[in-house]
C-alpha cells in the first residue's frame, strides 16, 4: 500500500467514525441509532485493519477482525435486544433539540482539535494527526449521555465513548497488544450487561426508562 | 484646502444654528436645512481631499479651552468616518426641510441638528483628549435633544431618552478614564504624544485601557451587551436624525475602538482581536434575530444597525487576530472590509431610515402589520427603499455585497493557520456571517414586502401619498450613492489603502488592487467586478424581456383578481403580515429568543363552539434588558432607597455630614 | 476579458438554456417509469414553455412593478451564473467577474425577488410560499458558505476556475474527507434550494404543502414561462456546480472547439447521472414536515463544518 493511499484510507475510515457519531445524534429512531453504532464499530475495525496492513502487523489485523465482530456484531446485538424489549416509544427523546445538539457536537469537535494541538505536533505520522477525531467521538458520546433521556441511549453512548477511546488507542500507539484490547472489550461487555440489567430493573419497577423521572426518587 | 473646507464647515454650521435661533418657523426649517447641507458638503470635501492624497491636516488651538486646548489631526482614518457622516448628512439635511415643514420644527430641534451634524464630522478630527471629549459631549447632548424632539405626543421618547442619556454618559466615563490613564502613562494628552509614549505603559495597563475604551466606544456603537439604548432611542428620533444616528453616530464608536486600540496603543495581544470578534459575532446574531421579529419598521432598522456594527466589529476583530499572528496583508484586507462597510452602511441605512420617515409621515404609523400597498401610492419612496433593502441584504450588484465579499474573503483565506484561535474562530465566524446574511435577506424581504407590496392593511396606508419633493431628493441622492458605491468600488481602493495605513497596529501595504473594473486582493487569488456583474444582469434582463415581447402575439395584458382558492373578494385581512412572515423563522430560533405569545379567543355568547375573534400577539423581549439591566436597575434602586434613610430632613445632620467630609478630606490630603 | 473567453461564456449560457428543460424532462420520465407510468416525452418541458410564451399576460390587479420584473431578475441571475460556473472550460471570461461567493449571492438575489413577487399579489398562499422560501434559504446559507470555505482552504482560492484547476492538478484531493463532506453538504443544499423532495415537492399543487409553487401561483403566460425556465436553469446550475467542483474531469483547459465539445458531453453525462440519482431517490422518499427541514439543514451544516475542520485536522 502506498503512503498516499494509506493516508487517504486512514483519514476516510477515521473520519467515518466521527461522522457516524453525528449521525447518531441526528437520527430519531432508536433502532437506526443502534445500527449506526454497529457501523461505527465496522469503521473502527477498518482503521485498525488499514494500519495493520500498512505496517505489516498481522496481530493488528487480527485485532481488527476481533473488533469488527465484537463492536459491530455482539455489543450492538445486545443493545438491539434492549431496544426491542422496551415497549415504550421507540423514538429518541432529548433534553435539547436536534439542531442544538448537532451544533454542540460541532463545538466539541473544535474543542478536541484545539486541545490536542500539542499532542499532534509531537509526531508527523498521519495516524497521530487523526487523534482529535477520536477525542471528538469521546466528547460527543458524553454529550449524548448528558442530553438523552432513555437508558437504552445511554448504553449506546457508552459504546460510542468506548469506540472513541479505541480509535485514539489505535491511532496513538500504532498497534495494541491483543491482550489489552481483549481486556478492554470485556470491560465494556460487562458494562453493557450491567446497564442492561439495570435498565430492565428500572423498566419493571417504573414502566419506562426515562431517566428524568428518576429525580423523583430523591425525596 | 483641507483646512479651508473644515473652516467653511464650521462657519456654515454656526450660521445654521443662528438661523435656527432667530428665523421664523418656516424660514428656519429651510435655512437650517440648506446651511447644514452646505456644512456637511464642506466637511465631506475635506475628507475626500485627504482620502484622495492631500497631506493630513493638523492644527492646534491651545487657547480655545482650558486644560489642553483643542488639537485637530485629520488623517485618512478620520476622513473615512467624516466622509461617512457627510454622506448621510447632506441628503438627510435636505430631507429634513420637507420633514420639518410637516413635523418637528421647534427652536431647540433646529439648533441641535446642525450642531449634531458638525460634531459628527469633527469627532474623528479631534487630535487630543480634551478635544475628543468636548466634541463627543456636544454630539451626545445634541443628539439627546433630538431624541426628545417629539416627546410631547410620544411618551415612548421620554423613556428612550432616559436610557440613552444614562448609557451615553456612563460610556463617556469609561472613555475618559481610558484616555486619562493612557495620557498619564504616555506623558501627553495629544494623540501624537500618546502614540509615541504608549510603549511606556505596561501590558496590563494597556489591556485595561483597551477594555475600558472598548466598553465606552462599544456602547456608542451599540454592540451587545451595551446596545440596549439603541433600539429604543433610534426609532424615537425624527427620521433624518435616526438616519444620522444609525448611519454616522454609531460609526464613531467603531472609530474610537480602532483609533485607541490599534493606532494609539499600536495593537496588542491576540485576545484583543478575539474579544472584538466575539462581540461582533454576538451583536450580529442578536441584532438580526431581533430585527427579524420586529414589526415596528424603525425598531427593525435600529436592530439591524446593531447587526451591521457587529459585522464591522467582526472585520476589525479578525484584523486584530491576523495582525497578532503576523499575517499583516490579510489584516489589511479585513480592516479595509470593515471600513468599506462603514461607508456602505452609512449610505444604505441612512436611506432606509429616511424611507421609514417618509412612510411615517405619510401614514402616521411605523407598524408593518398595518401598512401595505405603498408601492403604488409612494413610487419614489418604494423604489429607493427597495435599493436600500437589496443593498443591506448584500445582494449583488449593490454596495453591501462588495463589503460583505471583502469580509468573507479575508475570513476564508485565514486558513491554513498555525494559530489555534484563528483556526477555531474562522469557521464559526464564516458560519455566523452566512447565517446573518440569510436572515438579513429574510428580514428585508419582510420589511419591503409588507410595507410596500400587496394591499393596504389600514385606512392610513390606503390614503398615503408621496412625500414632498425635498424628501424625495434626499432619498434619491442616497439611493444614487448606494448604486455608485456598488459600481465603482475600485475608485475606493486607493483611499482605503491610505486609511488602513493610518492604523499602524493593523496594516501594511495595499489591501485592494484594481485594474480598472476588477477588484483584486493582495495575496488572495480572487476577483470580483461589480460593474461587469451589473452589466451582465442588465443585459440578460433586456434579452429576456425582448424574447418575451417578441413571442407575445396578442400584446394584451389582462387585469384579473388574484386567485383566492375558489373564493372571491380577497381582502387585506387574508394577506401575510410581517408577524406571520417571520413565524417560521421564529419557530426555528424559538429556543434562543423565547418570544412571548398570547392568543386570545373570544367565543360567541350563544355557543362556545362559535368563535367571535382571535387575537394573536407576539412580543420578543430583549434578553439582556431582562436578565442584566433590569436586575441591575433594581439593585441601584434598592441602594437608593437605603440611602434615603440617611436623609431625614434634619439640617443638623446634613451639616454634620459636611463636617465629617471636610475632616476626611483633610486627613486624606495630608 | 479575452474574446475567446467571452465566446466560451456565451456558448455555456446558450447550451445550458437549451439543455435545462430537457434535463427536467429526463427527470420526469425517470420518475414516471419507476412509478409505472408511461410519462411525458423528454421535450415536454420545452413544449410547455413555447405554449406559455404564446399566451396572454394575466396580471392580478393588486400587483405592481416588483411582480413584473421579478421573473426577469430571476432568469437574469440564473443565466449570469450559468455563464460564470465553469461547465465547459476553465478559461471562461467571466471567471474573474465573480467567484463562488458571487454565485451564491446572485442565486440569492433571484430567490429574494421571487419571494417579493409572492408577497406582491397579496394572497395568503403567496405570502406563505415567500415566508417558507426565505426561511429555508436563510438557514441553508451557512452550509453553502462554510462548504465554500472548506473548498477554498484546500485549494487556496474561492475562484471557481482555480478550484477546478487545483482538483485537476491533484486528483487525490477529490476523495479526501473534506471534499467528500463538502460534497454531501452541498448536495443537501442543492435539494433544498431547487425545491426537490424531501424539502419541497415540485409536483404538488396542494396549497398547504407548496413552497415554490405557492410563490408563483399568480404567474401565467410568458411570465410563468420565464420563471419555469429559470427554475430549470437553477437546477442545471446547481447540479453542474456540484459535479464540476468535485469531479471536474473532462473539462477543457483551453478553448479549442474539439475539447469544448468533449467537455460539453462530459458535463452533460455528469449532470444527467446526478439528476437520475435525485429522481430515483425522490420516488422512494416522502416530503418531510416543514419544521423538520431545519434539522436536515442543520445536519448539512454540520457536514460542511466538519469539512472545514477536516481540512485542518488532517492537513
Amino acid at each position: 500500500m502506498s503512503k498516499t493511499a494509506f493516508v487517504q484510507l486512514l483519514d476516510l475510515a477515521a473520519g467515518l467514525v466521527l461522522v457516524i457519531s453525528f449521525a447518531a445524534l441526528w437520527l430519531r429512531r432508536l433502532a437506526t441509532v443502534a445500527r449506526m453504532i454497529a457501523v461505527q464499530g465496522l469503521a473502527l475495525a477498518a482503521v485498525a485493519a488499514v494500519i495493520g496492513i500498512y505496517e505489516h502487523e498481522s496481530e493488528l489485523v487480527g485485532v481488527a477482525v476481533l473488533v469488527g465482530i465484537l463492536r459491530a456484531g455482539v455489543l450492538p446485538g445486545l443493545i438491539r435486544r434492549a431496544v426491542r424489549a422496551g415497549d415504550e416509544l421507540r423514538e429518541v427523546e432529548s433534553i435539547i433539540n436536534v439542531p442544538a445538539s448537532l451544533l454542540a457536537a460541532s463545538a466539541l469537535t473544535l474543542v478536541s482539535y484545539a486541545t490536542t494541538r500539542d499532542v499532534v505536533a509531537l509526531s508527523p505520522a498521519p495516524q497521530v494527526r487523526a487523534i482529535p477525531l477520536g477525542i471528538a467521538v469521546v466528547l460527543i458520546g458524553m454529550l449524548m449521555i448528558v442530553t438523552r433521556r432513555k437508558a437504552v441511549l445511554q448504553m449506546m453512548a457508552v459504546l460510542m465513548i468506548d469506540n472513541g477511546i479505541a480509535l485514539v488507542m489505535f491511532l496513538g500507539t500504532s498497534g495494541v497488544p491483543l491482550a489489552i484490547e481483549l481486556g478492554i472489550a470485556s470491560d465494556v461487555l460487562l458494562a453493557v450487561f450491567i446497564l442492561q440489567v439495570l435498565t430492565n430493573r428500572i423498566r419493571t419497577k417504573f414502566g419506562g426508562t426515562d431517566l428524568d423521572q428518576l429525580r423523583a426518587l430523591r425525596d | 484646502m483641507v483646512g479651508v473646507a473644515l473652516g467653511i464647515a464650521a462657519i456654515a454650521a454656526t450660521l445654521a444654528m443662528a438661523a435656527g435661533c432667530v428665523l421664523p418657523e418656516r424660514a428656519r426649517v429651510v435655512w437650517v436645512g440648506i446651511l447644514t447641507a452646505a456644512s456637511a458638503t464642506a466637511g465631506g470635501v475635506a475628507g475626500i481631499a485627504v482620502l484622495a492624497g492631500s497631506a493630513r491636516f493638523t492644527a492646534n488651538y491651545p487657547d480655545l479651552l482650558p486644560l489642553g486646548g483643542i488639537r485637530i489631526e485629520f488623517d485618512a482614518l478620520s476622513a473615512i468616518f467624516t466622509v461617512a457622516a457627510a454622506l448621510v448628512a447632506v441628503p438627510a439635511s435636505i430631507y429634513g426641510i420637507g420633514y420639518g415643514l410637516h413635523g418637528p420644527s421647534s427652536r431647540p430641534v433646529q439648533v441641535a441638528y446642525p450642531l449634531l451634524v458638525w460634531s459628527l464630522m469633527m469627532v474623528p478630527a479631534a487630535g487630543n483628549v480634551t478635544g475628543l471629549v468636548v466634541l463627543w459631549e456636544l454630539m451626545a447632548i445634541s443628539s439627546l435633544i433630538l431624541v426628545l424632539a417629539e416627546h410631547q405626543h410620544n411618551p415612548e421618547a421620554r423613556t428612550a431618552a432616559q436610557w440613552y442619556a444614562v448609557v451615553t454618559h456612563l460610556s463617556l466615563l469609561a472613555i475618559v478614564v481610558a484616555l486619562l490613564i493612557l495620557a498619564h502613562g504616555a506623558g501627553g494628552e495629544s494623540f501624537a504624544a500618546m502614540r509615541s509614549g504608549a510603549g511606556r505603559l505596561g501590558p496590563g495597563v494597556t489591556s485595561v485601557v483597551f477594555l475600558l475604551a472598548l466598553l465606552g466606544f462599544g456602547a456608542k456603537a451599540g454592540v451587545v451587551p451595551v446596545h440596549v439604548w439603541l433600539p429604543r432611542a433610534h426609532p424615537e428620533a425624527p427620521s433624518h436624525v435616526s438616519a444620522l444616528m444609525s448611519g454616522a453616530m454609531v460609526k464613531l464608536g467603531i472609530y474610537g475602538v480602532v483609533r485607541v486600540g490599534w493606532d494609539l496603543l499600536g495593537g496588542g495581544p491576540g485576545w484583543w482581536g478575539a474579544v472584538v470578534l466575539i462581540v461582533g459575532l454576538a451583536s450580529a446574531m442578536f441584532g438580526i434575530l431581533h430585527a427579524l421579529l420586529a414589526s415596528d419598521l424603525k425598531r427593525l432598522l435600529a436592530y439591524s444597525t446593531t447587526e451591521n456594527v457587529g459585522l464591522i466589529f467582526i472585520g476589525i476583530g479578525a484584523a486584530g487576530l491576523f495582525a497578532s499572528t503576523g499575517n499583516r496583508p490579510l489584516a489589511a484586507v479585513a480592516l479595509a472590509a470593515a471600513l468599506l462597510h462603514v461607508i456602505n452602511h452609512a449610505a444604505f441605512k441612512g436611506l432606509l431610515f429616511l424611507g421609514a420617515g417618509s412612510i411615517h409621515s405619510a401614514t402616521g404609523t411605523r407598524d408593518l402589520d398595518s401598512l401595505g400597498g405603498l408601492a403604488r401610492r409612494m413610487p419614489v419612496t418604494a423604489a429607493t427603499f427597495a435599493v436600500g433593502a437589496l443593498a443591506i441584504a448584500a445582494l449583488p450588484p449593490l454596495n453591501g455585497f462588495v463589503s460583505e465579499w471583502l469580509l468573507l474573503q479575508s475570513l476564508v483565506h485565514s486558513l491554513p493557520s498555525k494559530a489555534v484561535a484563528v483556526a477555531v474562530a474562522m469557521p464559526v465566524a464564516v458560519a455566523v456571517v452566512a447565517l446573518v446574511g440569510g436572515l438579513v435577506a429574510a428580514t428585508f424581504v419582510k420589511a419591503f414586502g409588507t410595507a410596500f407590496l400587496a394591499m393596504p392593511r389600514s385606512v392610513e396606508a390606503e390614503q398615503a401619498h408621496e412625500s414632498p419633493r425635498t424628501m424625495q431628493i434626499g432619498l434619491v441622492a442616497l439611493a444614487g450613492m448606494c448604486v455608485a458605491l456598488a459600481l465603482a468600488p475600485t475608485v475606493l481602493a486607493e483611499p482605503l489603502r491610505r486609511a488602513t495605513v493610518a492604523v499602524a497596529g493593523l496594516s501594511s501595504g495595499r489591501p485592494i488592487h484594481t485594474n480598472g473594473v476588477y477588484l483584486q486582493l493582495s495575496g488572495i487569488q480572487a476577483g470580483l467586478s461589480p460593474l461587469l456583474l451589473a452589466t451582465g444582469l442588465g443585459v440578460m434582463m433586456v434579452v429576456a424581456l425582448a424574447v418575451v415581447r417578441r413571442r407575445r402575439v396578442h400584446h394584451t395584458v389582462r387585469d384579473i383578481p388574484a386567485w383566492g382558492c375558489g373564493r372571491t373578494l380577497q381582502t387585506a385581512r387574508m394577506e401575510y403580515t410581517a408577524t406571520s412572515f417571520a413565524e417560521p423563522l421564529q419557530r426555528v430560533f424559538d429556543d434562543v429568543l423565547h418570544p412571548e405569545i398570547d392568543v386570545d379567543v373570544d367565543h360567541r355568547t350563544e355557543s362556545r363552539h362559535y368563535i367571535e375573534a382571535i387575537r394573536y400577539r407576539r412580543q420578543t423581549r430583549d434578553a439582556f434588558e431582562q436578565r442584566l439591566y433590569l436586575p441591575l436597575l433594581g439593585v441601584v434602586r434598592r441602594a437608593g432607597d437605603a440611602a434615603r434613610r440617611v436623609q431625614n430632613g434634619s439640617i443638623h445632620r446634613y451639616l454634620t455630614f459636611s463636617l465629617i467630609t471636610l475632616i476626611v478630606v483633610l486627613i486624606a490630603a495630608r | 476579458m479575452s474574446l475567446t473567453g467571452t465566446a466560451v461564456a456565451l456558448l455555456q449560457v446558450v447550451l445550458t438554456i437549451a439543455a435545462a428543460p430537457f434535463l427536467v424532462g429526463v427527470m420526469r420520465l425517470i420518475r414516471a417509469r419507476l412509478e409505472g407510468r408511461v410519462g411525458p416525452p423528454i421535450v415536454q418541458p420545452w413544449r410547455d414553455l413555447r405554449k406559455l410564451l404564446g399566451k396572454d399576460r394575466m396580471v392580478s390587479d393588486n400587483t405592481g412593478w416588483v411582480f413584473s420584473i421579478a421573473p426577469l431578475v430571476l432568469l437574469a441571475s440564473a443565466t449570469l451564473v450559468a455563464g460564470i460556473v465553469p461547465f465547459l472550460s476553465t478559461k471562461s471570461a467571466l471567471d474573474q467577474v465573480g467567484d463562488l461567493f458571487a454565485v451564491v449571492y446572485l442565486l440569492l438575489l433571484g430567490t429574494v425577488f421571487l419571494s417579493l413577487a409572492g408577497l406582491d399579489a397579496g394572497t395568503a398562499f403567496g405570502g406563505m410560499g415567500s415566508s417558507r422560501a426565505m426561511t429555508i434559504t436563510a438557514i441553508a446559507e451557512p452550509t453553502v458558505l462554510v462548504a465554500i470555505f472548506a473548498l477554498s482552504v484546500s485549494t487556496g482560492s474561492s475562484n471557481l476556475g482555480s478550484i477546478v484547476a487545483a482538483t485537476l492538478a491533484h486528483p487525490a484531493t477529490a476523495a479526501s474527507p473534506e471534499s467528500l463532506l463538502a460534497f454531501a453538504a452541498l448536495a443537501v443544499v442543492t435539494i433544498a434550494e431547487t425545491g426537490r423532495i424531501p424539502v419541497d415537492n415540485p409536483n404538488t399543487h396542494l396549497e398547504l404543502t407548496m413552497i415554490h409553487e405557492a410563490m408563483v401561483l399568480e404567474y401565467s403566460g410568458p411570465d410563468l414561462a420565464l420563471i419555469e425556465l429559470a427554475a430549470h436553469l437553477r437546477l442545471v446550475v446547481f447540479l453542474g456546480l456540484l459535479s464540476n467542483l468535485f469531479v471536474p474531469w473532462g473539462i477543457a483547459t483551453t478553448a479549442q472547439p474539439l475539447q469544448l465539445l468533449g467537455a460539453a458531453v462530459a458535463v452533460a453525462v455528469k449532470i444527467v447521472v446526478l439528476a437520475a440519482v435525485i429522481a430515483i431517490v425522490e420516488v422512494f422518499m416522502a416530503k418531510v414536515r416543514l419544521f423538520r427541514v431545519p434539522e436536515l439543514l442543520a445536519a448539512s451544516f454540520v457536514l460542511a463544518f466538519l469539512a472545514v475542520t477536516a481540512s485542518f485536522f488532517l492537513a
